[in-house]
């Protein structure tokens, strides 16, 4: 079996004093990037075995699947490792009747997990929509500082942060930092 | 040396001692003080030198917009800051200030030379002194000017600190906690909405602070203070941020503020951040800064001890500080006379107060009149004495006829002056918002707003208590009532206030020679009345060009104090009313901000996003030299010990011409093209056609601009009928995925097709070599790699060392190569793997120099390197890459415009040096004869140039005027030292045949 | 930093997720062979550059990725409204009800 090198493997950052952080890097999983025409959604959602959300920034999960409506005609499709190929394998499928297009992001991506009272105010430091006002259970592509990433509140106080491997870096050095400030409370 | 801090006034806390030094002596301070506060305290009026003249300067203001009690401040090593205002910095035990612009001291300067010669730093100076000889520029002028300029010492170490930056939404943002501020952010704040207060001061409560008069509603007003303070402590909804400066209000109520978390901490905790810049954008924005107290223009009122009036009220009854024993005060507004009072019954001789009004209230009169100080009512003030502290003032008495009678002196050990008040209208004015010319008060007032802001208080022009809380209160409720919260107004019920009037002044008449007065309008850059009106005397009219020809209002204050006074003046001299001659604007930031602020988190390693591919690590333990190509850091060449940049390149491009190199290639730009348009969409796409390329086969693309210029390349291979795997540049892979998706979103949006970037999906190792291929046979698996099975610019999928693989048959150098795609988490197991596997062939990693090398040999161009988005195809020599059969694709129809089909444009050629060993510069400039009178007719440049260990010569690309048609023909490239010939020849340097792809 | 609608994610965003793209309402020839010289120099680089009212592309490069229009005051630098790529150019009493 060959080593996979992930950026931020094993990499966790707690806060325990004044408020409650917890940033850690979280298990690899297959994800998709799924664009296909929305009148097709139906098939979609078969191929995929979730019903993929109908508005721009919602989010539906089933079990170990997840997805995201990115843009008029893009999702973001998260699932467990294992299913990578049925995955690929079921919409190849669809293909035949519907095209569109279903490209393996897995390795493109690193997942980054904040969660904590203090979730809001560390993913305050770099980014600039108003977070509070979004809720649980929606997700969008947004900008972290200089990194473009995918955000998902899966709850009150749990965001999910997707972003290019190369990009991770710098995404968790900003948290570091601030997680200095939170854990000082200053 | 006794101190002139009174028991039991101010709000110092007396339990809490400091100790700081100034210039090197140590002096005793409390918490609470500023170091302008403590300096008075201790009796210290010269504070530094001016900027131009070397003047001794003191203490102004106690304020933000204090121009001359600029100091330069240590807080540990490495932290060393100049030009910090002793009125803002607060004192902390082991603060360390020094003042600036003098030497060999502080009370001897030979730099006050300058102030002898001020005949020739009149305004305009530099523009006239300077003029001639030409050759004293850049020997004598240059280094004097250079060596005189600035304000202070700049650090010499990088700043240690760390900066951090928060954005925040808000309902309803105050600004300044004054008492508009305060009463605004109380209904605010009581309607439920989610408020923020900022105040650039430590405490919260501005001009209350200072005043010990008032009564709010039966309190006295520091009663009434803490029970706000208290209110606001109790509501959640509230962010109160003191010591916090709003510093810019931009677009769509988006205001910067920065906030000083650990300037004032003796020792912060360790890691704790200097600053944060919030970036707050609110619903709707309250404005109440208040104002600012202007000076009196007339000789000598720039001397340590001059101040203005509210500052030494500041002192008084905030710091607890007397700033003399025997003050005067010379003023046109009434404020000034609370001063006097407040002073005088704090045991000061108040030694006069001067006023240039004829006429003043009786109610001042008496009440001086029962204090026992003098009134002098339509007199002027003429001059000062005292060499490094005010120990006298000349006044005289001006007929209704505006003679001035002769001069009195009168002794005193500070003087203090006010010239009324100017409202703080700068954040308003950073929204473009309009300002109306107030005649009456002599000033501007925020009109016509632009963003959802409110001003209310001083601020708004309306002065006092009373009408600061009533306009504070309305403001606030308003503001939370149009971010959707219920509100109103509370009134508030003010004891005891008088109301104070004042009239604006020009300098101030003299019986001297107005000529030789020292008059001074901005303090921090040394502009005098005089400046000003031989400004307008040489010919400038509007402001904006008084400004920058005499320096007013152009130093770090931005003019605080000297604006409207600058105004005045110029006014009068131009004839022509203030509004007309204009007011400069006021720009971002309103204080002097560290550059850490604005970075925030964005230093050292976060500087900017280091992108590193999967295989970087393996680099970096393997001492490869890096290099940043657009954000990435890629791996530059490889130096065994002992080897210098150019052995080591020699030494990897033997490896790949003699046997096997590998290089990573992972920061490619890669897009997956999916759909049954995919073919079609590449035809309109790129220059090449795309139809009939097989599934399994690659082959070169160029994409162009509309304007028919190369944009980007690449190799693109069909990996199914439908699916094309697209590479690009590094740097350019974002740009063309952008213009894909503009193409198919705008323009064809009926094309079934879909583009997906793949670039951090796939770690891409390019093996290069004779060998090469002897290496990959027995590590793949399910394809064939047989020369008939998998040609040059073939792409199959299948498995390598136990990873799945999209792996190419293409090359860059000029070898037989592979580029095995690996998905990114495998990239570097792979690459180890291949590396030992390698080790029979002495496989050689190499960097990007090598690549670039071995691409040159072979005349392959790098976009952005030989081109520069003024090169067609055919002027790269790309025009066998253009499908000619095809009826468009984008920047067709450009390729035949006129200027593209002109036999002088500039073509890429091949250079070869007449000296083998000349390495040419990228970059220089080509001409034709060398012997032509300067300036010199250029007819291209060099863009590639090397050594090429492999053909043991120099090599080089260049473009060149109709360069193809001048093939054998001699070039000049003229450098500082000596002019190079190279003959042209074409790009090809290597194996023209292309024998050694399939070798 | 603007606040921008998108038209496609109906929400507005910080201008850190769009980036500009030039004039709107230029549409690619459908045959580009068939301009002359001069009609194809005023495609590739004429533009309205007008002092007020601009029409004018953004993409949400780093939100849903979609290209739309935008109609902006160039002096004052406020957005009117916002509208999908392919509608037409808003009429003056749209932009009259935009912006009351």
């Amino acid at each position: 079996m060959l080593h996979e090198h992930h950026p931020l493997v094993g990499r966790e950052i707690a806060v325990r004093e004044a408020a409650p952080l917890s940033i850690r890097a979280v298990a690899d999983c297959a994800r998709f990037s799924l664009r296909i025409d929305p009148a097709r959604i139906v098939e979609a959602s078969k191929a995929f075995g979730l019903s993929l959300p109908e508005r721009i920034g919602d989010v539906t999960v089933s079990g170990d699947r997840l997805a995201v409506r990115l843009g008029p005609d893009e999702w973001y499709l998260t699932a467990p490792l294992a299913e990578n190929q049925a995955i690929e394998r079921d919409f190849a499928k669809l293909y035949a009747t519907v095209p569109h297009s279903l490209v393996d992001v897995g390795h493109s991506e690193v997942g980054i997990e904040v969660e904590g009272t203090a979730a809001l105010l560390a993913l305050r430091s770099g980014i600039a929509f108003d977070i509070e006002a979004i809720p649980a259970g929606t997700g969008c592509r947004t900008i972290f500082n200089k990194a473009q990433i995918v955000l998902v509140r899966e709850a009150e106080n749990r965001f999910r942060i997707e972003v290019w491997r190369s990009f991770a870096d710098h995404v968790w050095g900003i948290l570091q930092a601030v997680s200095r400030e939170i854990a000082i409370d200053i | 040396m006794t101190s002139y801090r009174i028991p039991g006034r101010g709000r110092i806390d007396r339990n809490k001692p400091v100790r700081f030094t100034f210039n090197g002596a140590s002096y005793p301070g409390f918490q609470g003080d500023t170091l302008a506060s403590a300096l008075l305290a201790n009796r210290v009026h010269l504070v530094g030198r001016s900027f131009k003249y070397h003047r001794p300067r003191g203490i102004l203001s106690a304020g933000s917009e204090e121009p001359n009690a600029l100091v330069g401040t240590s807080r540990g090593p490495g932290r060393f800051e100049p030009n910090t205002r002793a009125t803002v910095l607060e004192v902390f035990d082991g603060l360390s200030a020094t003042s600036q612009n003098h030497w060999p001291s502080l009370k001897w300067d030979i730099g006050a030379i300058n102030d002898a010669l001020y005949m020739l730093f009149s305004a305009g100076f530099y523009y006239k002194t300077f003029m001639w000889p030409k050759s004293f520029w850049n020997k004598v002028y240059e280094p004097l000017i250079r060596g005189a300029a600035g304000l202070g010492n700049s650090p010499t170490v990088p700043d240690p600190d760390t900066y951090a930056s928060r954005f925040a939404h808000c309902d309803v943002l105050v600004v300044g906690a004054g008492p508009a501020g305060l009463a605004a952010v109380l209904e605010a704040g009581r309607s439920g909405a989610k408020i923020i207060l900022c105040d650039e001061q430590a405490e919260l409560g501005g001009s209350l602070l200072s005043e010990t008069d008032a009564g709010i509603e039966g309190l006295s007003g520091w009663d009434w203070l803490k029970s706000a303070k208290d209110e606001l402590a109790a509501m959640p909804n509230v962010t109160v941020l003191p010591r916090t400066t709003a510093i810019g209000y931009y677009h769509q109520n988006l205001l910067g503020l920065c906030q000083r978390l650990t300037d004032h901490l003796a020792s912060p905790l360790e890691g704790a951040p200097r600053e944060r810049m919030w970036k707050v954008r609110a619903r709707q924005v309250v404005l109440a800064q208040g104002s600012i107290e202007k000076p009196l223009v007339f000789d000598g009122n720039d001397r340590p001890g001059v101040m203005l009036a509210g500052a030494a009220r500041s002192y008084l009854n905030r710091y607890g500080v007397k700033v003399g024993n025997r003050p005067a005060v010379v003023t046109s507004h009434d404020s000034a006379w609370l001063a006097a009072f407040d002073l005088a019954q704090a045991s000061a001789k108040v030694a006069a107060i001067v006023d240039v009004r004829p006429e003043v209230a009786g109610h001042l009169k008496q009440r001086a009149a029962g204090l026992g100080i003098e009134v002098l009512t339509g007199w002027t003030v003429t001059g000062t004495r005292g060499r490094l502290r005010v120990s006298s003032v000349h006044v005289n008495p001006v007929s209704r006829g505006g003679v001035v009678g002769p001069a009195r002196t009168i002794a005193c050990d500070a003087l203090l002056m006010s010239g009324g008040w100017t409202p703080s209208v700068h954040l308003f004015s950073h929204t473009k918002g309009k300002l109306d010319w107030n005649e009456e008060g002599q000033m501007f007032l925020p009109g016509e707003r632009t963003e959802e802001s409110r001003c209310a208080g001083a601020g708004n022009g309306s002065f006092g208590l009373a009408a600061a809380l009533a306009e504070g209160a309305a403001a606030g409720a308003a503001a939370a009532v149009d971010a959707g919260f219920k509100a109103k107004a509370a009134a508030y019920k003010v004891d005891d206030e008088v109301p104070l009037t004042g009239i604006s002044c020009r300098e101030l008449p003299t019986d001297r020679n107005a000529s030789k007065a020292k008059a001074f309008v901005d303090f921090q850059n040394d502009v005098t009345a005089k400046d000003i009106r031989l400004a307008v005397r040489e010919g400038f009219k509007s402001i904006e060009h008084i400004k920058r020809y005499t320096t007013n209002g152009m130093a770090t204050d931005q003019g605080k104090t000297s604006n409207i006074n600058g105004l005045a003046i110029a006014s009068d001299a131009v004839k022509r009313p203030a509004p007309a001659v204009g007011l400069t604007t006021f720009r971002p930031p309103y204080t002097p901000t560290t550059f850490g602020a604005f970075a925030g988190y964005n230093r050292g390693e976060l500087f900017e996003v280091t992108r590193k591919t999967p295989i970087d690590a393996w680099a970096e333990e393997n001492g490869a030299v890096f290099e940043p190509v657009s954000l990435w850091r890629r791996a530059w060449y490889f130096p065994k010990p002992g080897e210098d940049m150019h052995a080591a390149i020699a030494r990897e491009c033997k490896a790949v011409r003699e046997s096997l190199g590998m290089f990573d290639a992972s920061t490619l730009g890669k897009i997956e093209i999916v759909g049954p348009d995919a073919a079609e969409f590449l035809n309109r796409m790129y220059t090449n056609p795309w139809s009939k390329l097989g599934v399994g086969r690659c082959r070169y693309g160029v994409l162009l601009g509309e304007d028919g210029f190369i944009r980007d390349d690449g190799v693109i291979g069909r990996v199914s009928s439908d699916r094309f795997h697209v590479t690009t540049t590094t740097g350019g892979a974002a740009r063309v995925l952008a213009m894909m998706e503009d193409y198919l979103q705008t323009e064809w949006p009926d094309l079934k097709v879909w583009l997906t970037s793949t670039t951090e999906q796939w770690a891409v190792i390019a093996l290069q070599g004779p060998n090469a291929r002897k290496l990959l046979e027995p590590l793949v698996d399910s394809i064939d790699l047989s020369e008939e099975a998998f040609p040059h610019m073939s792409v199959g999928e299948g498995r390598i060392c136990g990873a799945p693989t999209r792996l190419f048959r293409m090359s860059f150098t000029g070898e037989r190569g592979y580029e095995v795609n690996v998905p990114a988490r495998y990239g570097r197991a792979v690459w180890e793997k291949l590396y030992e596997a390698g080790q029979q062939f002495g496989i050689t990693p190499y960097g990007t120099e090598t690549m670039h090398v071995l691409r040159a040999e072979k005349g392959y161009i790098i976009v952005g390197q030989d081109t520069d988005g003024t090169l067609t195809p055919d002027d790269a020599a790309l025009g066998w890459a253009i499908g000619k059969a095809k009826p468009d694709f984008v920047g067709k129809r450009s390729l035949t415009r006129p200027d593209m089909l002109k036999d002088d444009r500039k073509q890429l050629v091949g250079l070869l040096t007449a000296d083998p060993n000349t390495v040419l510069e990228e970059g220089a400039q080509i001409v034709l004869d060398p012997n032509q009178a300067l300036p010199m007719m250029m007819v291209g440049h060099v863009t590639s140039s090397y050594w090429s260990a492999t053909l043991g010569r120099s090599i080089a690309l260049a473009v060149v005027e109709g360069g193809r048609a001048r093939e054998g023909e001699t070039i000049h490239v003229p450098m500082p030292d000596r002019t190079h010939q190279a003959r042209i020849v074409g790009t090809v340097f290597f194996d023209p045949e292309n024998k050694r792809l399939s070798a | 930093m603007l606040l921008i609608r998108c038209p496609y994610c109906e929400a507005e965003r910080p201008e850190v997720e769009f980036v500009y793209a030039g004039e709107a309402h230029i549409a690619r020839p459908a045959d580009p062979s068939k301009l002359t010289d001069d009609e194809w120099k005023s495609f590739l680089f004429i533009r309205s550059n007008p002092r007020g009212t601009h029409f004018e592309r953004w993409r949400h490069q780093h939100g849903c990725a979609r290209f739309f229009n935008a109609v902006r005051d160039t002096v004052s630098d406020k957005f009117v409204m916002t509208y999908k790529a392919g509608l037409p150019r808003p009429i003056e009493t749209e932009l009259e009800e935009a912006r009351s």
